[in-house]
Protein backbone atom coordinates (compact mmCIF):
# COMPACT_ATOMS: atom_id res chain seq x y z
CA UNK A 1 0.00 0.00 0.00
CA UNK A 2 1.40 3.46 -1.07
CA UNK A 3 1.65 6.04 1.64
CA UNK A 4 1.61 8.76 -0.93
CA UNK A 5 -1.85 11.01 -0.87
CA UNK A 6 -3.10 10.45 -3.93
CA UNK A 7 -4.53 14.32 -3.95
CA UNK A 8 -2.32 17.08 -2.29
CA UNK A 9 -2.29 20.62 -2.19
CA UNK A 10 0.41 22.46 -0.43
CA UNK A 11 0.16 25.88 0.23
CA UNK A 12 -2.60 27.09 -2.33
CA UNK A 13 -3.56 30.02 -2.96
CA UNK A 14 -6.42 31.66 -4.90
CA UNK A 15 -7.75 34.80 -5.44
CA UNK A 16 -10.90 36.60 -7.35
CA UNK A 17 -11.33 40.15 -8.24
CA UNK A 18 -14.30 41.73 -7.85
CA UNK A 19 -14.18 44.98 -9.71
CA UNK A 20 -11.03 46.87 -8.77
CA UNK A 21 -10.80 44.54 -5.38
CA UNK A 22 -8.85 41.16 -5.31
CA UNK A 23 -10.32 38.50 -2.56
CA UNK A 24 -8.12 36.05 -1.50
CA UNK A 25 -10.24 32.90 -1.42
CA UNK A 26 -7.81 30.64 -0.46
CA UNK A 27 -4.82 30.84 1.53
CA UNK A 28 -2.03 28.83 1.27
CA UNK A 29 -4.48 25.53 1.88
CA UNK A 30 -2.38 22.62 2.28
CA UNK A 31 -4.52 19.22 2.36
CA UNK A 32 -3.85 15.18 1.71
CA UNK A 33 -6.67 13.04 0.45
CA UNK A 34 -5.45 9.53 0.29
CA UNK A 35 -6.77 6.46 -1.61
CA UNK A 36 -9.39 4.56 0.98
CA UNK A 37 -10.88 7.58 2.99
CA UNK A 38 -13.27 10.32 2.15
CA UNK A 39 -12.30 13.84 3.44
CA UNK A 40 -14.70 16.55 4.72
CA UNK A 41 -14.77 19.96 4.10
CA UNK A 42 -17.32 22.69 5.90
CA UNK A 43 -18.09 26.37 5.72
CA UNK A 44 -20.17 28.88 5.57
CA UNK A 45 -21.83 29.98 2.64
CA UNK A 46 -19.15 31.96 0.80
CA UNK A 47 -16.21 30.84 2.48
CA UNK A 48 -14.59 29.44 -0.67
CA UNK A 49 -15.60 25.56 -0.60
CA UNK A 50 -16.37 25.11 -4.18
CA UNK A 51 -12.95 27.18 -5.20
CA UNK A 52 -11.48 24.52 -3.13
CA UNK A 53 -12.75 21.72 -4.90
CA UNK A 54 -12.01 23.35 -8.09
CA UNK A 55 -8.34 24.35 -7.34
CA UNK A 56 -8.17 20.31 -6.22
CA UNK A 57 -9.77 19.04 -9.13
CA UNK A 58 -7.57 20.99 -12.17
CA UNK A 59 -10.66 22.95 -13.21
CA UNK A 60 -9.07 26.41 -11.67
CA UNK A 61 -5.64 26.66 -11.40
CA UNK A 62 -4.33 28.50 -8.03
CA UNK A 63 -1.96 31.29 -8.05
CA UNK A 64 0.92 30.42 -6.16
CA UNK A 65 1.05 26.98 -3.80
CA UNK A 66 1.17 23.25 -6.05
CA UNK A 67 -1.53 20.73 -6.60
CA UNK A 68 -0.30 17.03 -7.15
CA UNK A 69 -2.43 14.08 -8.25
CA UNK A 70 -0.62 11.06 -7.62
CA UNK A 71 2.44 12.47 -7.41
CA UNK A 72 2.18 14.61 -10.73
CA UNK A 73 1.51 18.76 -10.14
CA UNK A 74 -1.53 20.12 -11.90
CA UNK A 75 0.41 23.05 -12.07
CA UNK A 76 1.41 23.92 -15.15
CA UNK A 77 0.37 20.96 -17.17
CA UNK A 78 -0.80 20.83 -20.71
CA UNK A 79 -4.55 21.40 -21.36
CA UNK A 80 -4.99 17.90 -23.28
CA UNK A 81 -3.40 16.46 -20.06
CA UNK A 82 -6.08 18.48 -17.55
CA UNK A 83 -8.34 16.88 -19.87
CA UNK A 84 -7.17 13.62 -20.04
CA UNK A 85 -7.28 13.78 -16.11
CA UNK A 86 -10.87 15.15 -15.91
CA UNK A 87 -12.11 12.64 -18.31
CA UNK A 88 -9.97 9.14 -17.04
CA UNK A 89 -9.20 10.07 -13.32
CA UNK A 90 -11.24 12.53 -11.78
CA UNK A 91 -14.90 12.10 -11.07
CA UNK A 92 -16.49 15.47 -10.24
CA UNK A 93 -20.16 14.67 -9.53
CA UNK A 94 -22.16 17.97 -11.14
CA UNK A 95 -25.45 18.67 -8.91
CA UNK A 96 -27.14 20.55 -12.39
CA UNK A 97 -27.97 16.76 -14.19
CA UNK A 98 -28.64 16.58 -17.93
CA UNK A 99 -28.85 19.02 -20.44
CA UNK A 100 -31.56 17.49 -22.06
CA UNK A 101 -34.91 17.11 -20.27
CA UNK A 102 -35.72 13.97 -22.20
CA UNK A 103 -32.67 11.86 -21.26
CA UNK A 104 -33.35 8.61 -19.03
CA UNK A 105 -30.95 8.57 -15.95
CA UNK A 106 -29.84 4.73 -17.80
CA UNK A 107 -28.19 7.07 -20.70
CA UNK A 108 -27.12 9.95 -18.60
CA UNK A 109 -25.02 8.00 -16.45
CA UNK A 110 -23.71 6.17 -19.54
CA UNK A 111 -22.49 9.39 -21.40
CA UNK A 112 -19.40 9.57 -20.06
CA UNK A 113 -18.61 6.29 -21.05
CA UNK A 114 -19.80 6.55 -24.83
CA UNK A 115 -16.16 7.71 -26.55
CA UNK A 116 -14.49 4.54 -25.25
CA UNK A 117 -17.47 1.79 -25.03
CA UNK A 118 -20.33 1.37 -27.39
CA UNK A 119 -24.02 2.04 -26.35
CA UNK A 120 -24.63 -1.55 -24.89
CA UNK A 121 -21.59 -1.77 -22.50
CA UNK A 122 -22.07 1.45 -21.64
CA UNK A 123 -25.78 1.66 -20.70
CA UNK A 124 -24.23 -2.01 -18.91
CA UNK A 125 -22.14 -0.02 -16.53
CA UNK A 126 -24.53 2.44 -16.51
CA UNK A 127 -26.78 0.14 -14.84
CA UNK A 128 -24.38 -1.38 -12.57
CA UNK A 129 -23.42 2.04 -11.15
CA UNK A 130 -26.80 3.64 -10.54
CA UNK A 131 -27.69 -0.29 -8.58
CA UNK A 132 -24.28 0.77 -7.08
CA UNK A 133 -25.32 3.93 -5.06
CA UNK A 134 -28.66 2.65 -4.43
CA UNK A 135 -30.61 4.48 -7.20
CA UNK A 136 -31.15 1.52 -9.36
CA UNK A 137 -35.14 2.00 -9.28
CA UNK A 138 -34.43 5.79 -10.95
CA UNK A 139 -32.82 4.46 -14.46
CA UNK A 140 -36.18 4.94 -16.53
CA UNK A 141 -36.38 7.91 -14.61
CA UNK A 142 -35.47 11.43 -15.86
CA UNK A 143 -34.21 13.93 -14.03
CA UNK A 144 -37.39 16.13 -13.53
CA UNK A 145 -38.75 13.25 -11.79
CA UNK A 146 -36.21 12.63 -9.11
CA UNK A 147 -36.27 13.53 -5.50
CA UNK A 148 -33.74 15.53 -4.19
CA UNK A 149 -31.95 12.24 -2.56
CA UNK A 150 -32.22 10.67 -5.70
CA UNK A 151 -30.30 13.55 -7.58
CA UNK A 152 -27.43 13.74 -5.66
CA UNK A 153 -27.10 9.73 -5.78
CA UNK A 154 -27.47 10.02 -9.94
CA UNK A 155 -24.94 12.57 -9.68
CA UNK A 156 -22.47 10.37 -8.01
CA UNK A 157 -23.07 7.33 -10.02
CA UNK A 158 -22.64 9.78 -13.22
CA UNK A 159 -19.18 10.64 -11.77
CA UNK A 160 -18.00 7.38 -10.75
CA UNK A 161 -18.54 5.27 -14.16
CA UNK A 162 -15.78 5.43 -15.41
CA UNK A 163 -14.13 4.18 -12.62
CA UNK A 164 -12.18 7.20 -11.30
CA UNK A 165 -9.26 7.21 -8.60
CA UNK A 166 -10.08 10.70 -6.99
CA UNK A 167 -13.81 11.72 -6.62
CA UNK A 168 -15.02 15.55 -5.87
CA UNK A 169 -18.59 16.30 -5.03
CA UNK A 170 -19.21 19.63 -3.65
CA UNK A 171 -22.59 19.48 -0.96
CA UNK A 172 -23.91 16.55 -1.90
CA UNK A 173 -26.30 16.64 1.25
CA UNK A 174 -27.73 20.08 0.46
CA UNK A 175 -31.28 19.57 0.60
CA UNK A 176 -31.40 16.72 2.40
CA UNK A 177 -33.30 15.22 5.35
CA UNK A 178 -31.65 13.75 8.12
CA UNK A 179 -32.35 9.64 6.63
CA UNK A 180 -31.32 10.73 3.07
CA UNK A 181 -28.28 12.60 4.33
CA UNK A 182 -26.81 9.64 6.21
CA UNK A 183 -27.87 7.59 3.33
CA UNK A 184 -25.78 9.72 1.13
CA UNK A 185 -22.82 9.96 3.60
CA UNK A 186 -22.74 6.52 4.15
CA UNK A 187 -22.36 5.28 0.48
CA UNK A 188 -19.38 8.05 0.12
CA UNK A 189 -17.34 6.61 3.46
CA UNK A 190 -18.45 3.04 2.20
CA UNK A 191 -17.56 3.36 -1.78
CA UNK A 192 -13.82 4.94 -0.70
CA UNK A 193 -13.11 1.93 1.61
CA UNK A 194 -14.60 -0.68 -0.69
CA UNK A 195 -13.50 1.12 -4.10
CA UNK A 196 -10.14 2.18 -3.18
CA UNK A 197 -10.97 6.17 -3.96
CA UNK A 198 -9.89 9.15 -2.62
CA UNK A 199 -12.98 10.97 -2.00
CA UNK A 200 -12.88 14.89 -1.09
CA UNK A 201 -16.02 16.67 -0.39
CA UNK A 202 -17.77 19.59 0.83
CA UNK A 203 -20.47 19.79 3.14
CA UNK A 204 -23.12 22.92 4.15
CA UNK A 205 -23.97 21.23 7.56
CA UNK A 206 -21.39 19.69 10.11
CA UNK A 207 -23.93 16.81 10.84
CA UNK A 208 -22.92 15.73 7.36
CA UNK A 209 -19.17 15.21 8.57
CA UNK A 210 -19.82 12.61 10.82
CA UNK A 211 -19.08 9.59 8.39
CA UNK A 212 -16.15 11.20 6.76
CA UNK A 213 -12.79 9.86 7.44
CA UNK A 214 -11.36 13.59 8.57
CA UNK A 215 -12.97 16.66 8.80
CA UNK A 216 -12.01 20.55 8.51
CA UNK A 217 -13.16 24.06 8.66
CA UNK A 218 -12.90 26.71 6.05
CA UNK A 219 -13.37 30.22 6.98
CA UNK A 220 -11.17 33.29 6.15
CA UNK A 221 -9.72 31.43 3.35
CA UNK A 222 -7.42 29.39 5.74
CA UNK A 223 -8.28 25.58 6.67
CA UNK A 224 -8.47 24.51 10.27
CA UNK A 225 -7.94 20.70 10.68
CA UNK A 226 -8.75 19.52 14.37
CA UNK A 227 -5.83 18.54 15.88
CA UNK A 228 -5.49 14.98 16.53
CA UNK A 229 -6.62 14.79 13.01
CA UNK A 230 -3.31 14.89 11.18
CA UNK A 231 -3.19 14.63 7.04
CA UNK A 232 -0.52 11.57 7.94
CA UNK A 233 -1.99 8.39 6.57
CA UNK A 234 -1.35 6.29 9.57
CA UNK A 235 -3.98 8.62 11.73
CA UNK A 236 -6.49 7.89 9.18
CA UNK A 237 -9.38 6.41 11.57
CA UNK A 238 -11.33 2.99 10.83
CA UNK A 239 -8.10 1.17 8.44
CA UNK A 240 -7.31 -0.85 7.00
CA UNK A 241 -10.32 -1.81 4.28
CA UNK A 242 -12.20 -4.73 5.16
CA UNK A 243 -12.93 -7.01 1.94
CA UNK A 244 -10.82 -5.53 -0.76
CA UNK A 245 -7.45 -5.62 -1.18
CA UNK A 246 -5.90 -2.75 -2.22
CA UNK A 247 -4.65 -1.64 -5.66
CA UNK A 248 -1.26 -0.24 -5.98
CA UNK A 249 -0.76 3.57 -6.22
CA UNK B 1 -30.78 19.82 33.53
CA UNK B 2 -29.48 17.02 36.01
CA UNK B 3 -29.43 13.35 35.13
CA UNK B 4 -32.36 12.33 36.82
CA UNK B 5 -34.59 11.72 34.07
CA UNK B 6 -32.48 10.43 31.60
CA UNK B 7 -31.01 7.93 34.54
CA UNK B 8 -34.80 7.46 35.34
CA UNK B 9 -36.08 6.82 31.43
CA UNK B 10 -32.64 4.47 30.56
CA UNK B 11 -34.19 2.16 33.93
CA UNK B 12 -37.51 2.02 32.46
CA UNK B 13 -35.96 0.78 29.34
CA UNK B 14 -34.17 -1.71 31.01
CA UNK B 15 -33.04 -2.08 34.44
CA UNK B 16 -29.17 -1.88 35.27
CA UNK B 17 -26.57 -1.33 36.97
CA UNK B 18 -24.84 2.14 38.36
CA UNK B 19 -21.98 1.69 35.89
CA UNK B 20 -24.07 -0.14 33.03
CA UNK B 21 -26.35 3.09 32.91
CA UNK B 22 -23.48 5.44 32.80
CA UNK B 23 -22.55 3.92 29.83
CA UNK B 24 -25.65 3.93 28.27
CA UNK B 25 -26.06 7.75 29.07
CA UNK B 26 -22.82 8.41 27.60
CA UNK B 27 -23.76 6.38 24.23
CA UNK B 28 -27.31 7.94 24.10
CA UNK B 29 -26.17 11.27 24.85
CA UNK B 30 -23.12 11.47 24.02
CA UNK B 31 -20.88 14.72 25.55
CA UNK B 32 -24.21 16.43 26.38
CA UNK B 33 -22.21 17.45 29.46
CA UNK B 34 -23.50 14.63 31.82
CA UNK B 35 -20.92 13.49 34.04
CA UNK B 36 -20.71 9.70 34.40
CA UNK B 37 -20.42 10.05 38.11
CA UNK B 38 -24.01 12.00 38.10
CA UNK B 39 -25.60 9.22 37.38
CA UNK B 40 -24.63 7.80 40.85
CA UNK B 41 -26.17 10.43 42.56
CA UNK B 42 -29.12 10.51 40.24
CA UNK B 43 -29.92 6.87 41.17
CA UNK B 44 -29.43 7.99 44.67
CA UNK B 45 -31.70 11.06 44.26
CA UNK B 46 -34.48 8.62 42.56
CA UNK B 47 -34.20 6.11 45.14
CA UNK B 48 -34.72 8.63 48.19
CA UNK B 49 -37.51 9.69 46.02
CA UNK B 50 -38.32 6.00 45.37
CA UNK B 51 -39.03 6.10 41.73
CA UNK B 52 -36.46 3.35 41.27
CA UNK B 53 -36.05 0.60 43.81
CA UNK B 54 -33.65 -2.42 44.08
CA UNK B 55 -34.21 -5.39 41.77
CA UNK B 56 -32.24 -7.61 44.29
CA UNK B 57 -27.80 -7.68 43.65
CA UNK B 58 -26.86 -9.85 40.82
CA UNK B 59 -23.18 -11.29 41.21
CA UNK B 60 -20.52 -10.02 38.77
CA UNK B 61 -20.23 -13.14 36.12
CA UNK B 62 -16.59 -11.48 34.99
CA UNK B 63 -15.29 -11.49 38.60
CA UNK B 64 -16.56 -13.89 41.09
CA UNK B 65 -14.97 -11.92 44.25
CA UNK B 66 -16.07 -8.38 43.48
CA UNK B 67 -19.15 -7.35 45.44
CA UNK B 68 -22.27 -8.21 43.88
CA UNK B 69 -24.29 -5.58 41.82
CA UNK B 70 -27.33 -3.52 42.60
CA UNK B 71 -29.93 -3.69 39.61
CA UNK B 72 -32.39 -0.78 39.60
CA UNK B 73 -35.51 -0.94 38.87
CA UNK B 74 -37.94 1.47 37.81
CA UNK B 75 -41.13 1.67 40.31
CA UNK B 76 -44.84 2.63 39.27
CA UNK B 77 -44.15 6.20 40.58
CA UNK B 78 -41.00 7.11 38.88
CA UNK B 79 -43.22 6.07 35.27
CA UNK B 80 -45.89 8.21 36.14
CA UNK B 81 -42.99 10.99 37.22
CA UNK B 82 -41.26 9.80 33.81
CA UNK B 83 -44.58 9.55 31.54
CA UNK B 84 -45.33 13.29 33.08
CA UNK B 85 -41.74 14.48 32.69
CA UNK B 86 -42.73 13.69 29.35
CA UNK B 87 -45.88 15.86 28.76
CA UNK B 88 -44.05 18.85 30.36
CA UNK B 89 -42.69 21.80 28.61
CA UNK B 90 -38.39 21.67 27.54
CA UNK B 91 -36.68 25.33 28.78
CA UNK B 92 -34.83 26.28 26.50
CA UNK B 93 -30.74 26.22 28.57
CA UNK B 94 -29.54 29.59 29.51
CA UNK B 95 -26.27 30.93 27.75
CA UNK B 96 -23.41 30.96 30.24
CA UNK B 97 -20.77 31.01 28.68
CA UNK B 98 -16.79 31.97 29.39
CA UNK B 99 -15.71 33.51 26.42
CA UNK B 100 -19.13 35.52 26.28
CA UNK B 101 -17.97 36.87 29.48
CA UNK B 102 -14.38 37.65 28.51
CA UNK B 103 -15.93 39.34 25.39
CA UNK B 104 -18.23 40.91 26.98
CA UNK B 105 -15.78 42.65 29.92
CA UNK B 106 -13.38 42.87 27.61
CA UNK B 107 -11.17 46.16 26.56
CA UNK B 108 -9.23 46.51 23.24
CA UNK B 109 -6.10 45.76 24.60
CA UNK B 110 -7.58 42.07 25.11
CA UNK B 111 -8.33 41.62 21.51
CA UNK B 112 -5.50 39.92 20.67
CA UNK B 113 -6.10 36.94 22.98
CA UNK B 114 -9.20 36.80 22.63
CA UNK B 115 -8.68 36.21 18.80
CA UNK B 116 -6.05 33.29 19.82
CA UNK B 117 -9.42 32.07 22.11
CA UNK B 118 -11.57 32.00 19.75
CA UNK B 119 -9.62 30.35 17.40
CA UNK B 120 -8.72 27.52 20.02
CA UNK B 121 -12.26 26.91 20.90
CA UNK B 122 -12.83 26.79 16.90
CA UNK B 123 -10.81 24.24 17.13
CA UNK B 124 -11.83 22.04 20.29
CA UNK B 125 -15.33 22.25 18.54
CA UNK B 126 -13.85 20.43 15.52
CA UNK B 127 -11.96 18.21 17.52
CA UNK B 128 -15.16 16.98 19.63
CA UNK B 129 -17.12 16.79 15.85
CA UNK B 130 -14.12 14.39 14.85
CA UNK B 131 -14.09 12.42 18.28
CA UNK B 132 -18.18 11.88 17.64
CA UNK B 133 -19.04 8.10 16.17
CA UNK B 134 -21.21 7.59 12.96
CA UNK B 135 -24.48 5.83 15.02
CA UNK B 136 -24.86 2.25 14.60
CA UNK B 137 -27.55 0.96 11.76
CA UNK B 138 -28.56 0.32 8.75
CA UNK B 139 -27.01 2.17 5.27
CA UNK B 140 -28.06 1.81 1.69
CA UNK B 141 -31.83 3.34 2.41
CA UNK B 142 -32.74 0.50 5.03
CA UNK B 143 -35.88 1.55 7.44
CA UNK B 144 -34.29 2.46 10.26
CA UNK B 145 -36.16 1.30 14.07
CA UNK B 146 -37.25 4.45 15.65
CA UNK B 147 -34.13 4.28 18.68
CA UNK B 148 -31.75 4.37 15.87
CA UNK B 149 -33.48 7.61 14.08
CA UNK B 150 -33.82 9.02 17.84
CA UNK B 151 -29.99 8.56 18.84
CA UNK B 152 -29.40 10.19 14.95
CA UNK B 153 -31.45 13.46 15.68
CA UNK B 154 -29.98 13.70 19.23
CA UNK B 155 -26.76 13.77 17.29
CA UNK B 156 -27.78 16.23 15.06
CA UNK B 157 -28.97 18.49 17.49
CA UNK B 158 -25.60 18.26 19.25
CA UNK B 159 -23.32 18.50 16.11
CA UNK B 160 -25.81 21.56 15.37
CA UNK B 161 -24.94 23.24 18.86
CA UNK B 162 -21.25 22.85 17.60
CA UNK B 163 -22.20 24.39 14.51
CA UNK B 164 -24.03 27.65 15.68
CA UNK B 165 -20.84 27.82 17.90
CA UNK B 166 -18.09 27.41 15.21
CA UNK B 167 -20.01 29.89 13.05
CA UNK B 168 -20.31 32.59 15.48
CA UNK B 169 -17.12 31.73 16.41
CA UNK B 170 -15.45 32.55 13.30
CA UNK B 171 -17.85 35.77 12.64
CA UNK B 172 -16.38 36.96 16.33
CA UNK B 173 -12.88 36.32 15.13
CA UNK B 174 -12.99 37.79 11.86
CA UNK B 175 -14.57 41.38 13.43
CA UNK B 176 -12.04 41.59 16.34
CA UNK B 177 -9.78 40.70 13.83
CA UNK B 178 -10.51 43.85 11.71
CA UNK B 179 -10.81 46.11 14.87
CA UNK B 180 -7.34 45.09 16.06
CA UNK B 181 -6.04 45.92 12.65
CA UNK B 182 -7.49 49.21 13.11
CA UNK B 183 -6.09 49.51 16.42
CA UNK B 184 -2.80 48.63 15.32
CA UNK B 185 -2.37 51.01 12.39
CA UNK B 186 -3.67 53.73 15.05
CA UNK B 187 -1.77 53.21 17.65
CA UNK B 188 1.28 52.91 14.82
CA UNK B 189 -0.12 56.54 13.88
CA UNK B 190 0.49 57.54 17.48
CA UNK B 191 -3.31 57.68 17.72
CA UNK B 192 -5.44 56.91 20.83
CA UNK B 193 -7.94 54.15 20.51
CA UNK B 194 -11.15 54.83 23.00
Amino acid sequence: MSSQARLELDRVSKSYWRGPHETTVLKEISLSVYAGECVAVWGQRGSGKTTLLKVAAGLEAPESGVVRFKEQSLVGMSRAGLVRLLREEIGWARRSGPESDELEMLDYVALPLLKQQNMRRARRRSAAALARVGVAGCSKGRWEDLTDGERTLVSIAHAMVRQPSLLVVDDPTANLDVLQREEVMGLLRSTAEQDWLAVLITVPDMPSMVHAHRIGSLSDGRLLVPSGASPERDNVVDFPVRGRAAPGG
Amino acid sequence: MSAKNAVLGLVIERPGYGYDLARRLQARFGSSGFAPTGVYSALDQLSADAMVRSAGPRSNAANERAAPRTIYEATPKGIDHFEEWMLSGSSLAPVRDELYMKIALSRPHNLARLIELARSQEEDCLARMQSLKQPSGGQGGALRAWSEVAVLLVRDAEIKQLEARVEWLQKARAIMQRLNGAQTRCQAQGDRVA
